[in-house]
């Protein structure tokens, strides 16, 4: 994936030149007395340009200028940007706004890649990508300086140019394994991958934690990795809805350190009270200085030149503020996995080596077309990673028959059997009344008589005897029709179908349950991630979330251009980050409209027809970026917020380990 | 564009009797007889005029399977016209009406005006049920009746214009309220003498003015 040409950055002539300017820069820090007495004793300034500056919003008084320095602290490297204190010449703008952009002694080691841009007209800037997929903010250097902050970044720490992208310098990208092994002694342990909250966490697994950060450090990337798949267990032992919010709120201050101003404020507006602000300010606190006395020590302790004392500004509550969180931002998309790619995952009998790491692929870019009748079968689990080709062939024939079998079920009821058989006909008549209403405007499925209709009559009509008790639901037309549309095989689609529905079936279930706990999860995932829409929501009776009920019913079918569907599909069913991603994706959306929503103050009738009308007008790329960061932001906390059992998860067995361990707990 | 009123109509009915149809028919005006099963809910809106006053229609045309009767249930709230449809061609959806019925009894308002549609009578050799079944069914539960076909528009415009028409006089004649929106009547910007302020309670109860 990040293919990376490990060559010497001297080859370009833009560092030669800047690592001659390189030394000047540091010599400049020193005119700064108050910045060099103030830094930690053993920390050298050894980068520090002015007038870095970022744009929150495009209006240019909401711009926010500040002090970019690189400071070297043994053998790490560290980033900070200080915006200038009381030099705005816009009153909106608060202190409190600018301290949420702060950037505190970011280790190198947290950074993932740092992408230079070099627009025709206006500033270079560069965006930082740290290892955990989020990033900050473009910082535009008013004064130049981004060649002689990339070359003094390359004396300290190994860059490389990314092969893809000539402007992508990838940070701690080791491919080989000496200098992995070399740059985990030399490289402080980070918690940025991740799980900060847990070791502060006094919970009983607290030996796995520290197991898992061991891994997690020298991995290149995992922001998902090994942390997901203990999140549930260690969540059990401690979730009251204060520690969740600020846990949530910490690892958006990674990104802004916006967590320190704005967690009193979020819980001004959730504690109508205002009792126990101070106390759950004074606990965000003291996990801050937890974490980082374990992992930033040195620089956190000292005072940091910040010429902004933190204060907490009684601000009146303006929600359309937290816009600002969506300058956190997930990966660039990749291209689609194509032929050549995807044959390097295999092995020489079709097994597939690292299904993990192929869904990851699949996740940042889903599959070029003509693959996706392969790998769609993998993703929804008709053919097993671990399956030859042999065997798969094999699995064909014998689910073709199976098929069969099935389908002759009601193909051998005679009239006079129908006549008798009033769910039968019903049925019957109700997919063959949905058949002709799905999809008609596509050539896969228009015109009289068309093959592939009959074919998706067909493949609903014997999956209501395959799945009896669920019987054929509206909406299902609309899951199947792509699934078809791709494998192009009665049979196989049938069988794709099947699995996919043993994860979407209870969005049918006639009492609605398996709708009712998704909009209930998202509303606790609102909940967390954006308690004043939550509030908005909560006043204006809009809690029950219906006007996502077509988004989730139907993952988005109708919301997207048909292509578009396909590529939304085959990255959630990947279901990398989480089972619920398309839950993230709902609420990536709402956050794209939030001013909207709230500015205008809808009600629930006005909110439903504005979510109605989004249909069409939503562009994927950048929703998924943002779901996949406001998955990674929620992480364990998103995930407790999501009960067990959740469509699309599998309703497995699991879920009475899960209802011990609580009962362990009590 | 401004409107004296804006009236909040619901179409319900069982599946596929052709309530979008009646829909696209009039606020289109066409026929479509190839279109998407509706999932959830869709929105149609059309101006009409009575007595001089231009009065918006937001039409919710709703998913007709009984497995998402809990979530049509919510789009009741503040409707002030309600269209139940059913195909006179297929007789079960004549005997669902009773159902549909109590559910607009108990989700929506007590003064919502319910007009019922024996929709596709352009098929009248495939009739299951008589023009005067349908009567007889509406007359028994106060409700208008017409039968319609959304492809001919016949008695497409009437349908709805006469539910508005029905509304319209129950203002004047001072059953709602119309400042108080869950009536499913909101008062517009334009057409009513003395409003200034639109939604303003001590006009609404006006429109009386001009008879």
């Amino acid at each position: 994936m990040h293919e990376t040409d490990i060559h010497d950055l001297s080859d370009d002539a833009d560092y030669a030149a800047a690592s001659k300017q390189g030394s000047s820069s540091v010599t400049r820090s020193d005119s700064s007395k108050r910045s060099s007495s103030s830094d930690p004793e053993d920390a050298q300034i050894v980068y520090l340009k002015d007038n870095v500056t970022i744009h929150p919003t495009q209006y240019a008084t909401e711009r926010i200028s500040g002090r970019l320095k690189l400071i070297k602290q043994g053998s790490s490297l560290y980033m900070t940007w200080i915006p200038y204190k009381g030099q705005s010449s816009n009153p909106r703008l608060s202190e409190k706004d600018k301290n949420l952009y702060t950037i505190r002694a970011v280790p190198f080691s947290d950074i993932q890649s740092i992408r230079r841009h070099t627009p025709t007209i206006g500033w270079q800037y560069v965006i930082v990508v740290l290892s955990s997929g989020l990033a900050f903010p473009p910082l535009y250097f008013y004064s130049g300086g981004v060649r002689e902050f990339l070359a003094t970044v390359k004396q300290h720490v190994l860059i490389v140019r990314s092969s893809e992208d000539a402007n992508v310098f990838l940070v701690n990208n080791f491919q080989d394994p000496l200098q992995r092994t070399l740059s985990s002694l030399e490289l402080p342990r980070s918690l940025a991958n991740g799980t900060p909250s847990s070791s502060f966490r006094g919970s009983p697994s607290d030996n796995n934690n520290q197991e898992r950060l061991d891994t997690v450090t020298t991995s290149e990337d995992n922001h998902s990795g090994s942390g997901q798949q203990n999140i549930r267990q260690r969540q059990k032992t401690h979730d009251p809805a204060r520690d969740l919010s600020i846990q949530v709120l910490e690892k958006f201050s990674l990104v802004t350190r916006f967590a320190r101003e704005t967690t009193s404020q979020l819980f001004r507006d959730n504690l109508v009270d205002g009792h126990g602000q101070s106390q759950s300010q004074s606990q965000g606190e003291r996990r801050r200085n937890n974490w980082a006395s374990k992992d930033h020590q040195p620089l956190e302790m000292a005072p940091i030149d910040d010429p902004i004392v933190p204060k907490l500004v009684p601000v009146p509550s303006d929600p359309i503020e937290f816009d600002k969180l969506s300058l956190v931002w997930g990966k660039p998309r990749q291209h689609p996995l194509g032929v050549e790619e995807w044959s390097s995952f295999l092995d020489y009998e079709g097994r597939i080596m690292d299904p993990d790491a192929l869904k990851k692929r699949i996740f940042y870019g889903g599959v070029e077309h003509n693959l996706r009748k392969e790998v769609w079968a993998f993703l929804l689990g008709y053919y097993s990673y671990d399956s030859t080709y042999a065997e798969r062939q094999y699995v064909v024939s014998v689910k073709t028959a199976e098929y069969m079998t099935i389908k002759n079920q009601w193909q051998s009821i005679s009239p006079e059997q129908a006549k008798r058989f009033t769910k039968f006909r019903e049925r019957r008549g109700l997919i063959e009344k949905d058949v002709v209403r799905t999809d008609r405007s596509l050539s896969f499925y228009e015109g009289d008589d068309n093959p592939n209709v009959r074919l998706l009559h067909d493949i609903l009509l014997t999956y209501s005897f395959y799945n009896f008790d669920l019987g054929y639901c509206q909406g299902m037309s609309d899951l199947l029709s792509p699934i078809l549309f791709i494998m192009q095989d009665e049979s196989e689609a049938f069988w794709c179908f099947v699995s996919l529905m043993e994860r979407l079936g209870p969005n049918f279930n006639r009492d609605q349950n398996g709708m009712h706990s998704q909009l209930f999860a998202l509303s606790k995932l609102v909940e967390l991630l954006d308690s004043p829409l939550h509030n908005y929501f909560k006043q204006n009776d809009c809690l029950n979330y219906f006007f996502c009920f077509r988004w989730i019913l139907i993952q988005f079918k109708r919301e997207f251009e048909y292509d578009k569907t396909l590529r939304l599909w085959e990255v959630l069913w990947t279901h990398y980050l989480s089972e619920h991603l398309h839950l993230y994706v709902c609420i990536a959306i709402l956050k794209r409209h939030r001013g909207k929503i709230m500015g205008e103050e809808m009600d629930f009738d006005t909110l439903l027809k504005f979510i109605n009308e989004l249909s069409g007008q939503i562009e994927l790329d950048p929703v998924l970026r943002d779901a996949e960061a406001l998955c990674v932001c929620a992480g364990e906390n998103g995930a407790a917020s999501i009960p067990p059992g959740t469509p699309p998860a599998l309703p497995i067995p699991e879920a009475s380990i899960y209802q011990q361990q609580d009962d362990e707990v009590l | 564009m401004s409107y004296a009123y804006l009236f909040k109509y619901i179409i319900i009915g069982d599946t596929g009797v052709g309530k979008s149809c009646l829909l696209l028919q009039f606020t289109d005006k066409r026929f479509q007889p190839v279109h998407d099963l509706t999932i959830g809910v869709e929105f149609g809106a059309r101006m009409i005029t009575i007595d001089n006053k231009p009065i918006k229609l937001q039409i919710w045309d709703t998913a007709g399977q009984e497995s998402f009767r809990s979530i049509t249930r919510s789009y009741y709230r503040g409707a002030a016209g309600a269209l139940l449809v059913y195909d006179i061609t297929r007789r079960e959806t004549f005997n669902h009406l009773a159902s549909w019925l109590e559910d607009a009894r108990q989700h929506a308002n007590a003064n919502m005006t319910i007009m019922l549609i024996g929709n596709k009578c352009d098929l009248a050799h495939r009739r299951a049920v008589s023009t005067e079944e349908g009567e007889q069914f509406a007359k028994e539960h106060g409700l208008i009746f017409m039968e319609a076909s959304a492809k001919t528009a016949q008695n497409v415009e009437e349908a709805f214009i006469n539910t508005a028409g029905t509304i319209y006089k129950k203002i004047q004649d001072g059953v709602f309220d119309v400042s108080n929106e869950s009536y499913g009547i909101k008062v517009g910007y334009g057409g009513i003498p003395g409003s200034s302020g639109g939604r303003d309670g001590s006009t609404s109860q006006g429109g009386g003015c001009c008879n």
